[in-house]
């Protein structure tokens, strides 16, 4: 982890930042979902608030702010809209992801540019496989150097706001190729950055976006499919092989969408909180016969919300505690395989007790939470998101166990 | 079976190559204050092996053994060859467990940049020694 370069006090000033723009996506949020688009509004929003430097070090032009830092600021953005706020969440991990990986010179450049305001976004997954399979999307050598690229990425969440692209794609032989031994292949997977230049119809030179994105939740992402038709990346855009890079950054993917999902979390008690206080029923005739039922009196009511709020606390806990202990390097004293799904406990428990929260909360308030735009039902669709992304809590578990239970011996 | 006949040959040749990294000038320098004490521990042939880079000394056999490392490397002899001739992509052989690194992280990182520069260098000392069969 690089060193803490932002003091407290310059955090509130960020933090202030992101509580005015948390507001601003509250207020549009409902629109975006209903009409299914990108919510256009926020790039400005966004870039004006220059929250999207953040983690950027102080040496490349940023302030230097924390993975803890970072994290808070989008949990207090997704407190105001989570779909809107994991599109540009999708910056922050690229930007995390690249700073750990480039040169020095590409991190003046690239992340210079962060700084100055522009927007990362970073398609990976594919059609076959999502994150975990390795891309069939080819990058074919160009004799006068530098790679043509080649295929579809199915999930590029935030292209319509973004200025720089970066992916993952297979350096194939100088006939399009891609090697058919298996290291081979993984030695071959590359990771690039390149500008993402398209018009407003989301045409570009050797690439465009295709706006397919039709979900049953997180509608504002704008998560298109982004085809290359041979967008040129010159040689400066290459980064590292992307599997071994990847395996040591990978925490600004998974700590980041927990974060999201925290977030998601505290505006589900927010909204429970808001509702059940106030709801009267009158007259009852069930569980409880009165002529006066105030919700907030009722037993599992009472205990409904005393548990999300024991969930809200338990994930902020978790996750807080797991950024700092990066910072703090405590993660050397877990086994190397380990650390990755172990890092990623933070975000598969929070996705866990976010979705618990969403059905839980629709079952307290009731009914009148079902129909279509109420906080409830949009909250309970965008919290299922938080099953797919990497890494999800079925492979987590599958990849802790498979090293706990390995025989001591090495396969050859 | 292995390529390599015996654990002597091992030491000559794997070892041989880390008795000439642990006196290079520019490894010197970066490792100075890594605590980089790694111990090698390959099967068929089962050879160990103990590279102290800030110590500037490789023990190997039982003198190995009974050293106190900072990071464990454990695989075969086989894809020890393969390996330090830069034709094992470490990630990958990690998650086939075919490779086993053990230690804390921050100490276990230091290694894997130092480990490239190394191919030259176990390629030469198999060249000098007439190993060509054992070039991958
Ligand atoms: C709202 C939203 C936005 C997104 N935005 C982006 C984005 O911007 N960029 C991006 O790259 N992706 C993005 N994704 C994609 C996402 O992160 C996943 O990669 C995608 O959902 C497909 O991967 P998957 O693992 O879910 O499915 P698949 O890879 O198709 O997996 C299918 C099944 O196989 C299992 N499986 C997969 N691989 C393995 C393995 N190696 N070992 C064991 N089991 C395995 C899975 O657990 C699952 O059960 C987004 C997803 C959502 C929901």
């Amino acid at each position: 982890m690089p060193e803490v370069q932002m003091t407290e006090a310059e955090f509130e000033v960020y933090l202030a930042k992101a509580r005015e723009l948390s507001l601003f996506f509250r207020e549009i949020g409902p629109k975006y979902d209903v009409d299914n688009t990108f919510a256009y509004p926020s790039i400005k929003a966004f870039k004006d608030s220059g929250l999207g430097a953040l983690p950027v070090p102080k040496e490349f032009g940023g302030p230097g702010g924390s993975i803890l830092h970072t994290s808070k600021i989008i949990s207090e953005l997704s407190k105001g809209d989570s779909a809107i706020t994991l599109a540009y969440n999708m910056h922050f991990i690229m930007v995390g992801i690249t700073m750990g990986l480039m040169s020095e010179t590409q991190n003046k450049y690239w992340l210079g540019r962060v700084a100055d305001g522009e927007i990362m976004f970073g398609p990976f997954s594919e059609q076959r496989a999502g994150f975990s399979g390795l891309a069939d999307m080819k990058a074919v050598p160009q004799s006068e150097g530098g790679w043509r690229l080649y295929g579809k990425k199915t999930w590029g969440t935030l292209c319509e706001a973004a200025d720089i692209i970066t992916t993952n794609a297979t350096i194939t032989d100088a006939d399009g190729n891609l090697p058919e031994d298996f290291q081979e292949r993984v030695n071959a997977e590359s990771f690039f950055i390149a500008d993402f230049n398209v018009d407003e119809d989301g045409q570009g030179d050797g690439i465009r976006i295709e706006k397919t994105w039709d979900a049953l939740g997180m509608h504002s992402t704008g998560t298109h499919v982004i085809h290359f038709d041979g967008l040129f990346v010159p040689e400066d855009g290459f980064i590292c092989e992307w599997r071994s890079g990847a395996f040591g950054v990978l925490e600004w993917a998974s700590l980041m969408f927990a974060s999201i999902y925290l977030g998601m979390q505290y505006r589900v008690l927010e909204e429970s909180r808001a509702v059940l206080s106030k709801k009267t029923l009158g007259a009852t005739f069930g569980a409880i016969v009165a002529q006066d039922t105030k919700v907030a009196t009722v037993g599992h009511i009472i205990d409904g919300i005393g548990d999300m709020a024991s969930r809200v606390e338990l994930s902020r806990r978790v996750l807080y505690q797991t950024c700092q202990d990066l910072i703090d390097g405590k993660d050397d004293e877990w086994p190397l395989e380990l650390r990755f799904p172990y890092i990623g406990l933070a975000k598969t428990f929070i996705a866990e007790n976010v979705m618990n929260m969403t059905r839980h909360a629709m079952s307290m308030v009731g009914g009148s939470s079902f129909r279509r735009g109420t906080i409830f039902e949009r909250l309970y669709r965008d919290s299922a998101a938080s099953m797919f992304q990497p890494l999800n809590s079925d492979q987590s578990r599958t990849y802790i166990g498979e090293v706990l239970l390995a025989p001591e011996q090495l396969n050859d | 079976m292995s390529v390599f006949k015996d654990a002597e040959e091992v030491y000559a040749f794997i070892g041989g190559m880390f008795e000439k990294a642990v006196q290079e000038p520019s490894f010197i320098e970066a490792t100075k204050n890594t605590g980089l004490v790694v111990l090698v521990t390959q099967t068929d042939p089962d050879a160990t092996m103990l590279v102290d880079f800030p110590g500037q000394k490789v023990l190997v056999g039982d003198a190995a053994a009974n050293a106190t490392p900072t990071v464990q490397l454990r695989m075969s002899s086989d894809n020890s060859n393969k390996f330090w001739q830069g034709h094992l992509n470490f990630t990958l052989a990690m998650a086939q467990r075919k490779v086993k690194l053990d230690g804390k992280r921050s100490v276990a990182l230091k290694l894997l940049p130092l480990t490239q520069p190394l191919f030259d260098t176990y390629k030469q000392v198999l060249r000098d020694a007439g190993r060509d069969d054992l070039l991958v």
